[in-house]
């Protein structure tokens, strides 16, 4: 840990730790990057999706005739072009007799050029008989309500429901039970790029896809399923990726539509979202509900929780693999005896939800949060010492099966408290200032599959100069960077001799890709094992040569050198690239070529969790009802910061992005539709709303991540979330039950307050 | 998406003489045409991105002939007919990043880089109006982009720190952050 | 969102741009682009032709007259404006442009835009595949509204920030066509129907933009989700003569909550009446509702614009006080 700034390369290590700018940095900063967007194949048509325009119909009559008649259209599609291709759970891909959401995919066009797919899309014929629709989670949990589909009753798509412990017996051993109740929004991914895909199935034994991307392999998969392939005859292409947020996990309709058109048509097909097509194809986060009841000792110990969360999933349930989450989340923060987990996905006729930033832990954890903190201060008790109080340490072992190789959540309480401020300013801030903290735990990928795999490649040009094949996204967060930090560690070199080559699923070795913070954990173990792998060949070369064995040479600075020794020993030494040239235009000819994978060795979960502790500073205008977040200060134990620099810049976003969403970010839905589809209504803070922000970075050096990192690509917005939330409900002297905390939120508060206190009622004031 | 050419109606296209980054170009273009499609599609400078299309996200940003940040997506094409415009192709020069490129490398102002084009052009252009910019004038100049990747904080000291790129190489990758 | 198609013309004259405008029926001015272009690609309107006026040089240039007010060719880029130093005499006036947008459109958009931003509905101004899901309304063609059911007018919002500042200052505007020209005050401009929202006839143009000189105390705020590139939750100018809580004569002018620029006349004789004390202050607050009429849930609820058209009021009066 330091104060807030780079810890030094860790002893012995020449670049793990090391402040590295980005090795893609001149490309991006120059123009130069090509995005799928900026790709012009030959003789490419340019796509467009006719959508529903009723949350629920029927389709009378469709006819295309005319779209096909105009010049320079090369394909109409409807479902009769691919009646048995589903595209997600029993979801056709066009709609087929029926829509069930406003903006569901009905027919799709491909034309020599962008306004001829235009004109041509507004002479398609479609009549409908809208059809009663529920187009809100409340509505659709009603028992009048109208059925989504008649296969769901209740309109309830999926449930998970676990228990660990007895909560019942817990809850009852309990000194004080209390519930809370909260409530978040639709909220949008809103990637830089947009959504965009260009697919060539010109040769049906081959698909193309140029398109951002998290997970390569599951749009493989997804792909090839529906179009009768093996995954290997569907390629990915996906060099630089414009943000993810977890918006590009799953392949989405646009992808099978383009590689449809394209299969029609013979001719490579580019479909790109439009501004408020952004808001049909996004998948992020549904309308939740949450209920918290907690169990606690006099002594602030936790006992019981439960934990029930109703999720809207949309028409289709194409995200319930989110569903479990919650249940497991709790295990990895809190000791406890008992918890009970409910979780449901609700169809609505809106269109499927997924997940955003953060996910459903960033969520439910502004909410979670405000709840435990009012369960603390029932108690009495500082919140900040509620949560160390209960919080797990490493070397446990949680209900869920999760063990805790590395753990600095208490620390990371201990950091915050101090440098914040908070033992001055809980309880003592004037009235509408707030403080909260909040805490959050992160898994570094997790088994949820027959494995969790990454792989990765190695080669050594006899110039020296290293290329790492691997399958891992830069989303921008900075991977291949890091990568090439991890090889050259391994290999005693600069990260700028190492060339990455990723972003083309015919080229790299597997990688499920970067979600589920698996990135640095998984793909970055796999790449140190194949880097390894070629240093153990060159070793052997380089200790044939220097007369000794491969065990006592060492690779640093460029060189290969006897352990104990001066690196540039004469004769007992040679540089990184004389070794490279003995294994080739030796006798041998050995091209050095290193392989390695990953996974996990556990059946299920996670080997690592990243863990934080945050403490938000808020002001709220009680004229107004606008809040001003002050100051964040974060604590995040990620192992090892192998690139601080990077690091510090996955913590301001998470930070930004977090204390937007708990603040600033909602679909404001009406009908099924929503009414704030830009970027200028679906509101994000800009320049003038960014708060102070001060970074500890706790080190725990875990057993198994590479060189001791964890994960720290969503962890902290999690916890960004939680203290924002929690600090704009100590401002208020009670908790917000839904996000995000808008202006009009905050005044009818402050405005309850004020009658309350008028009518001399004693109540929530704030302190 | 780029909107290259057009069909009907004919007899409304027209020569647009538009100098760009110092090149004189003279394309056909239709009243169609936005300044972001002639860029992208006609001249194929993709470095301008395209997002939102409607000015609110400011990727599309390039530099008139005063050096002003101005929303390509929201301007006609034949609005700028004899007019000259710097995009971020037209930032380097020989190869060599301006300042303001170099600070971004070396702040890690850069993520997932698609609004970066467009980042990097409009905090040039606080940079043309105002060489030694206050947090205000930071602030009102970088408003008109957003980046969730970075929650802007690294650009804006990129911005802060343009100067010491200037004027020869510039300090080791790593070497400096305030 | 592609641009529909259209003719583009570009006068090089105001008399050749008038004639422009007087013959095409449905032609569509043209000056910053970024309220147009904006709305031209959601096909929330599809002009046969439009008239580009940026570059016309009667609509350019801010100067002095003899009696000390400003003369603002509408063409000016509001970028220009706050560059000017002729501006430094309206700190509110510089504080409203300002608070416009972002620099980015700033650099594009003229005043005279400003002045004519069409009305915002988030029913109306969406794409024109999100418009067909909702059905059309006024403004779209039929009779129906989607924010206020049975509403027999648009009730779209002015969401302009200048409006309020130069109605405060006393602006008067020139609006020019082949039928001559005529001068009118900037707050009999608007009207209260989303659609035809200023008095300007569709064969004229806004020219000039006077502002009359003073010395009074002016102030101008807004109220917004974030700082930059956002329209407002609500805006007040407010204006008056004489010092602390005396004034003679005051001007209180509301901004984007409503269809058009509120001027509140009842509510400011009051005030002359009783001066701005703290009780004359609660008063005027207090009147407020009255003088709103009914508002909508357009972009924020209707609830939270009247509390809000209240802590702008009672912070504008106090400002005033103070200056």
């Amino acid at each position: 840990m330091t104060d807030g700034r780079a810890p030094p390369p860790g002893p012995g290590l020449g670049v793990i730790g090391r402040r590295q700018p980005r090795l893609d940095g001149f490309d991006k900063v120059s123009g130069r990057s090509v995005f799928a967007d900026d790709i012009e194949l030959p003789g490419m048509l340019h796509g467009r999706i006719l959508r529903s325009p009723h949350a629920r119909a029927r389709i009378v009559r469709l006819d295309t005739t005319k779209a096909r008649a105009l010049p320079g259209v090369k394909a109409v599609v409807t479902n009769g072009d691919a009646p048995d291709l589903v595209f997600s759970e029993r979801q056709p891909l066009l709609a087929k007799g029926f829509v069930h959401y406003v903006g569901e995919e009905v027919a799709a066009v491909a034309a020599t050029d962008p306004f001829i797919a235009d004109e041509a899309l507004r002479l398609i014929e479609v009549e409908y008989e809208p059809l009663p629709a529920v187009t809100s989670l409340r509505r659709a949990l009603q028992p009048d309500a109208p059925l989504v589909h008649e296969w769901a009753a209740g309109n309830v798509a999926v449930t998970h429901d676990r228990d660990f412990g007895d909560p019942d017996a817990a809850f009852a051993e309990s000194d004080l039970v209390i519930t809370d109740e909260f409530r978040s929004p639709v909220q949008h991914n809103t990637l830089a790029e947009f959504h965009v895909a260009i697919a060539d199935f010109s040769n049906p034994d081959k698909l193309h896809v140029w398109t951002p991307t998290q997970s390569a392999p599951m749009y493989q998969m997804a792909l090839a399923k529906a179009f009768g392939l093996e995954s290997s005859q569907v390629r990915i292409v996906y060099g630089n990726v414009g943000g993810a947020f977890t918006g590009r996990g799953r392949a989405k309709p646009h992808h099978f539509v383009a590689a449809l058109l394209s299969r029609v048509a013979a001719r490579p097909v580019k479909i790109k979202a439009t501004a408020d097509e952004e808001f049909i194809m996004f998948r992020g986060s549904g309308e939740t509900l949450y209920r918290f009841r907690t169990g606690v000792t006099r002594d602030g110990r936790i006992r019981a929780l439960e934990l029930d969360v109703t999720f809207d999933a949309g028409a289709h349930a194409e995200w319930a693999m989110i569903l479990w989450l919650p249940a497991l989340y709790p295990n990895w923060l809190y000791r406890f005896e008992g918890l009970r987990y409910r979780g449901r996905f609700v169809y609505t006729n809106t269109v499927p939800k997924g997940s955003n930033h953060g996910g459903i832990m960033g969520r439910m954890s502004a909410g979670w949060m405000q709840h435990l903190t009012r369960v603390a201060e029932e108690l009495g008790l500082d919140p900040a010492e509620f949560h160390r109080r209960n919080a797990i340490e490493a070397g446990d072992h949680a209900r869920d099966g999760s063990d805790f190789g590395s753990c600095g959540l208490k620390e990371c309480i201990d950091r915050v408290v101090e440098r914040s401020g908070w033992q001055v300013k809980y309880g003592r801030l004037p009235p509408y200032r707030g403080i909260g903290i909040g805490i959050g735990a992160q898994a570094s990928g997790g088994k949820n599959a027959s494995n969790d795999t990454s792989a990765a490649m190695v080669k050594i040009a006899d110039d020296g100069r290293v290329t790492l094949f691997t399958g891992i996204p830069d989303l921008g967060q900075g991977s291949w960077t890091v990568m090439a930090m991890i090889a050259a560690e391994v290999l005693g070199i600069e990260p700028a001799d190492v060339n990455v080559v990723g972003g083309d699923s015919d080229i790299v070795p597997f990688d499920w890709g970067a979600f589920s913070q698996r990135g640095t954990f998984m793909t970055g173990n796999a790449v140190k094992v194949a880097a390894e792998d070629a240093r153990a060949q060159l070793a052997s070369v380089a200790a044939a040569a220097l007369g000794v064995q491969a065990e006592d040479l060492v690779f640093a600075g460029g060189r290969v050198h006897i352990r104990g020794e001066a690196p540039d020993a004469p004769g007992r030494s040679l540089s990184f690239r004389e070794a490279v040239a003995k294994a080739f235009h030796g006798g041998e000819g050995r091209y050095v070529m290193g392989r390695g994978f990953f996974n996990s060795p556990r059946q299920s979960g996670s080997m690592a969790f990243s863990f934080g502790a945050q403490v938000a500073e808020v002001e709220v205008d009680p004229e107004s009802g606008a809040v001003r977040v002050l100051k964040v200060t974060v604590a995040h134990d990620l192992g090892r910061a192998l690139n601080p620099l990077a690091v510090e810049g996955q913590l301001d976003g998470q930070v930004f992005s977090g204390l937007s969403q708990v603040l600033y970010e909602e679909c404001r839905m009406d009908a099924g539709q929503v009414l704030n589809p830009s970027r200028l209504e679906y509101k994000l803070p800009r320049t003038w709303e960014l708060p102070e922000v001060d970074y500890t970075l706790v080190e725990t050096i875990d057993p198994y991540g590479p060189f001791g990192a964890k994960e720290v690509g969503e962890g902290p917005i999690v916890v960004t979330m939680s203290a924002v939330a929690a600090a704009v409900a100590n401002a208020l002297g009670e908790p917000l039950p839904q996000m995000p905390m808008t202006p009009w939120r905050l005044l009818r508060v402050i405005r309850h307050h004020r009658r309350r206190r008028a009518r001399g009622a004693p109540g929530a004031a704030p302190r | 998406m780029d909107a290259k050419r057009e069909t009907p109606p004919a007899g409304r296209s027209r020569v647009l003489r538009l100098v760009v980054n110092g090149d004189l170009h003279e394309v056909l273009v239709t009243p169609r045409h936005t300044l972001l499609d002639v860029i992208r599609g006609e001249l194929g400078l993709k470095g301008t991105k395209e997002g939102c299309t409607t000015g609110s996200c400011g990727v599309c940003t390039v530099h008139n002939d005063r050096g002003e940040a101005i929303l390509s997506c929201l301007t006609p094409a034949l609005e700028w007919d004899g007019e000259s415009i710097t995009t971020i192709e037209g930032l380097e020069s020989g190869g060599r990043l301006a300042p303001i490129q170099q600070a971004f490398v070396e702040h890690h102002a850069v993520q997932c880089g698609y609004c970066t084009p467009g980042v990097i052009m409009s905090a040039q252009a606080i940079l043309n109006a105002t060489p030694e910019p206050a947090e205000a004038d930071i602030n009102d100049g970088l408003a008109g982009v957003i980046c969730r990747c970075t929650g802007h904080i690294k650009v804006k000291e990129a911005v802060r720190n343009a100067w010491r790129y200037a004027g020869g190489a510039g300090p080791a990758p790593g070497g400096s952050h305030d | 969102m592609l641009l529909p198609d259209h003719e583009f013309l570009k006068p090089a004259s105001l008399a050749e741009g008038l004639a422009l405008l007087a013959a095409g029926p449905g032609a569509r001015v043209l000056a910053g682009g970024t309220d147009v272009v904006f709305n031209m690609r959601g096909r929330l309107f599809t002009p046969p032709a439009v008239v580009s006026v940026r570059s016309l040089p009667e609509l350019q240039g801010l100067h002095e007259r003899p009696d000390g007010s400003l003369d603002i060719g509408a063409g000016c880029r509001l970028t220009d404006l706050l560059a000017d130093p002729l501006l430094a005499r309206h700190p509110a006036l510089r504080t409203a442009l300002r608070a416009v947008a972002s620099r980015h459109v700033r650099n594009l958009a003229t005043l005279g835009g400003n002045l004519c931003l069409d009305t915002r509905c988030w029913f109306t101004n969406q794409s024109e595949d999100w418009r067909a899901a909702r059905g059309p309304c006024l403004k779209t063609g039929i009779d129906a509204c989607h924010a206020l059911h049975g509403s027999p007018v648009c009730v779209a919002l002015n969401n302009a920030d200048t409006p309020p500042a130069l109605i405060a200052l006393g602006a008067t505007v020139t609006l020019a066509s082949v039928r001559g020209e005529r001068q009118v005050a900037l707050r009999d401009f608007y009207r209260d129907d989303g659609i035809d929202h200023t008095v300007r006839q569709p064969d004229e143009l806004l020219t000039r933009v006077i502002v009359p000189p003073t010395t009074d105390r002016v102030v101008f705020l807004k109220e917004t989700a974030r700082q930059g590139m956002d329209f407002a939750y609500g805006t007040i100018a407010a204006r008056a003569d004489g010092h602390g809580a005396r004034a003679g004569r005051i001007t209180l002018v509301l901004g984007s909550l409503t269809t058009a620029p509120v001027v509140l006349d009842a509510i400011t004789t009051r005030l002359v009446a009783d001066g701005l004390g703290d009780d004359a202050i609660d008063a005027a607050c207090a009147g407020l509702r009255a003088a709103l009429g009914p508002l909508t849930n357009l972009y924020s609820p209707a609830a939270y614009k009247r509390e809000l058209a209240r802590t702008l009021l009672r912070r504008a009066l106090l400002a005033l006080r103070e200056m």
